[in-house]
């Protein structure tokens, strides 16, 4: 009853001519323009945040607490002291070993869009004081896929550290093997995993961060080699696709098969670390796990 | 002129804000939580948009569902009313970014204005007098010492973070600075997280008395008057009137208080409705306080006594048009009183009362204005707040209002839920009150219903 109570009111007032309601409601006066890059929709929970919200919280989903991606750069930024970055082999780019049709041009292309050369960043920096061998992955080469320059890289800043007895730390994001090199990025597998291999045999500490999304050849290697495992919430780790894996078992996954928090439940992941926390946590490990100067120094 | 504009509000406002565009020839779109399908705003707006769940949290503050109510009816204009998101500046600019008019001020006078410290020290920069004081946050004991002799005792201590009232402490002096202001400290730190405390001079007794200014994209601005609100309990307006009775308010200190408040809406490059909230001495030393930037809850009265209908004003304004009334077009005439009538229980320490309005009578006549939401057989939600509607009475004098007061208060019916009428009426019969002569702190010294409490 009370939903016809008013009814009319607008009958009344509208009089004679009945506003038709479908024309009215149809009749837009105006455009209503929503820019572009005002809303961040999130991937995971689909809810929309203001963009500048977003960005302010780190790049956080507020209603979930998904981590979303960063670029290296702007890992290195809330991670490192600042300015202490030195980057190793600034200029190491990638042949087209198997003749991949259109390859140079879309490493070119995006050489262009991101300033990256290829997809890791390698080099020193130091962490509240403490020297480091550091690693990033940038998933927006590629999809940060390994191929021989990401290997070559990451294996390179390992044999540094080692060398100069340093701790590593690798923020991973991989969509896995790069396809574009074929057998060639797969041997990077074994040459990434050997040099972290040495590098534990030094006695070091390595320490991964993986972050979203890790996945495939990066995963099945020097990712899942560290010594300490961290992910950031909510973030996806896995090897093969979900699609792929239960096609082949012909079974359904859990709905949270291949999160961080379900990588953590089943051993994969030491811990998982808030974004805001990470460089605190970091540092941390770095001071328990700090070798005495008396021992390296005097040998 | 807009063509439609979405009001994102709900209750009495949204309402008068869809009886203004009614005349103006505006098409309005309601918008509307689950809780509120048959609300008032819902029924009688030519379109009404969901947008979502009850708590406020999820409908009438979910900027995105409002921002896409407007795409989906191609609104050009957005109304906030007053609450929810009328002075929020993200808001604001996410209208602005994406082509919608916001029915206020630009987002960064909003955002200037929302900061206490920041639009002190504009004001003071400006010449409008403020309430002297520590320049921001003060720890120096020493400095504190010498800061309070210079203000002279009584001073306040209060939390930079704080609001409500809380974190507020009156040192009356020297020996007391040190363990108030720790005190002081404390309660801030466990209250807003934020040690963090400013000293003011404690201005005795003041009152409430705030200036409605409107101000158009071309930089004219014009006084309408001001409205004392000083009948508060615990920092809520309890009634409101205009002019002021306070035996200090003349035409010459009306006049200083409506130029500072121009020069305040001036300096921040302030669009729109606007009113600045001053504190006054009993010598009539006034001293700016905050400006809310939007339409406010007693803006009827200010209509009674001028004449000008505000809200009509503020589409206007904000559709481009230039100020069609000059300052000396300004003329107050008679004198308007209004009553906030709630659904709550004034004898349970005023606990909302929600629930269905089982009987309703609204009382009417010359000079008598009733602004509600609610019918017979509405339920009010305890989601929001519990305000039935405002009373306004309007007369040639003070007298005539406060009669017209006393009846229309008394043929006032509401059965289903408890109100606060018979308080309303026991308040204006009180001898201090009639006198004209109350400060902000009447409703917190004095017990309006000690009578009807002994009795039980």
């Amino acid at each position: 009853m009370l939903e016809d109570l008013f009814s009319v009111v607008k009958e009344r007032f509208n009089g004679e001519k009945p506003l038709d309601e479908k024309t009215e409601k149809t009749e837009k006066t105006k455009k209503t323009d929503i820019p572009k890059g005002l809303l961040f929709k999130c991937p995971r929970c689909r809810n929309v945040t203001f963009e500048e919200d977003f960005q302010k919280n780190g790049k956080v989903c507020p209603h979930c607490n998904y981590h979303s991606r960063l670029t290296a750069r702007e890992r290195l930024d809330i991670t490192v002291d600042k300015g202490s970055f030195e980057e190793f082999d600034k200029d190491m780019i990638s042949k087209n070993p198997i003749d991949f049709p259109g390859y140079e041009e879309k490493q070119q292309a995006l050489r262009e869009k991101t300033g990256l050369k290829d997809a890791v960043l390698t080099g020193t920096a130091l962490i509240r004081g403490e020297k480091i061998v550091i690693i990033v992955m940038d998933s927006n080469f590629m999809m940060a896929s390994m191929g021989s320059v990401v290997g070559e890289k990451i294996t390179r800043a390992i044999e540094y550290a080692t060398a100069n007895r340093l701790p590593v730390i690798a923020f991973t994001a991989s969509g896995g093997a790069r396809m574009q090199e074929g057998i060639v990025s797969l041997m990077q597998m074994a040459k990434t995993s050997g040099a972290v291999a040495r590098h534990n045999e030094a006695g070091l500490l390595y320490i991964a961060v993986m972050t979203d999304p890790t996945t495939g050849g990066v995963t099945a290697s020097f990712a899942s080699l560290g010594d300490i495992i961290i992910a950031e919430p909510k973030v996806l780790i896995g090897f093969a696709g979900r699609r792929v894996i239960e096609g082949t078992i012909r079974q359904k996954l859990p709905d949270d098969f291949q999160s961080a928090e379900f990588m953590l439940e089943n051993g994969f992941v030491d811990m998982i670390v808030e974004r805001k926390k990470m460089r605190r946590v970091i540092a941390h490990l770095l001071k328990l796990h700090k070798q005495p100067e008396e021992v390296t120094g005097n040998e | 002129m807009f063509k439609k504009v979405l009001i994102a509000n709900r209750g009495e406002i949204a309402v008068r804000i869809i009886r203004a565009c009614r005349e103006l020839g505006i098409h309005t779109v309601a918008v509307y939580s689950t809780a509120d399908k048959n609300a008032l705003h819902a029924q009688i707006a030519d379109e009404a948009v969901c947008i979502g769940p009850a708590p406020s949290k999820d409908s009438y503050l979910n900027m995105r569902a409002i921002i896409s109510a407007c795409e989906i009816t191609g609104a050009d204009a957005i109304h906030p009313g007053f609450g929810f998101l009328s002075e929020n500046p993200s808001f604001a600019r996410m209208c602005e970014k994406c082509g919608i008019t916001f029915i206020g001020p630009r987002a960064q006078s909003i955002e200037m204005l929302g900061d206490k410290a920041q639009a002190k020290e504009t004001m003071k920069e400006a010449g409008v007098p403020v309430i002297m004081g520590s320049d921001g946050a003060i720890s120096n004991i020493h400095a504190a010492h010498t800061l309070a002799n210079d203000l002279g005792y009584p001073v306040l201590v209060k939390a930079s973070a704080g609001g409500g009232g809380r974190g507020i402490r009156i040192v009356k002096s020297d020996d007391e600075l040190e363990a108030q202001m720790t005190a002081a400290k404390q309660e801030a730190l466990a209250c807003f997280g934020n040690d963090e405390v400013y000293i003011e001079k404690f201005i005795e007794n003041p009152k409430h008395i705030e200036i409605q200014i409107l101000a158009d994209n071309y930089g004219d601005v014009i006084y309408l008057g001001e409205r004392d609100c000083s009948m508060q309990r615990r920092n809520q307006k309890v009634l409101e009137e205009a002019p002021s009775p306070a035996p200090f308010m003349t035409e010459e200190l009306r006049e200083r208080m409506g130029k500072a408040a121009c020069t305040a809406a001036k300096v921040c490059g302030y669009r729109n409705a606007g009113t600045i909230e001053f504190l006054v001495d009993k010598n009539g030393n006034f001293y700016f306080m905050e400006m809310n930037t939007r339409i406010q809850v007693e803006h009827p009265i200010t209509e009674a006594v001028t004449g000008i209908d505000l809200v009509k004003q503020q589409l206007l304004i904000a559709a481009g048009e230039r100020l069609s009334i000059k300052q000396e077009d300004v003329k107050l005439t008679g004198h308007a009183i209004e009553c906030r009538i709630n659904a709550e229980n004034p004898l349970l320490d005023f606990r909302p009362s929600p629930g269905k309005i089982k009987s309703l009578f609204i009382p009417g006549g010359f000079g008598i204005r009733v602004d509600t939401a609610v019918y017979q057989g509405y339920e009010i939600s305890p989601y929001y707040d519990s305000m039935i509607g405002k009373l306004i009475t309007y007369g040639r004098t003070r007298e005539e209002a406060i009669a017209k007061m006393t009846w229309a208060l008394s043929e006032f019916i509401v059965e289903g839920v408890s109100t606060n009428v018979d308080f309303q009426l026991k308040l204006i019969r009180r001898p201090e009150f009639l006198a004209g002569d109350y400060d902000n702190g009447f409703l917190n010294r004095t017990d309006i219903l000690e009578d009807e409490r002994s009795k039980n």
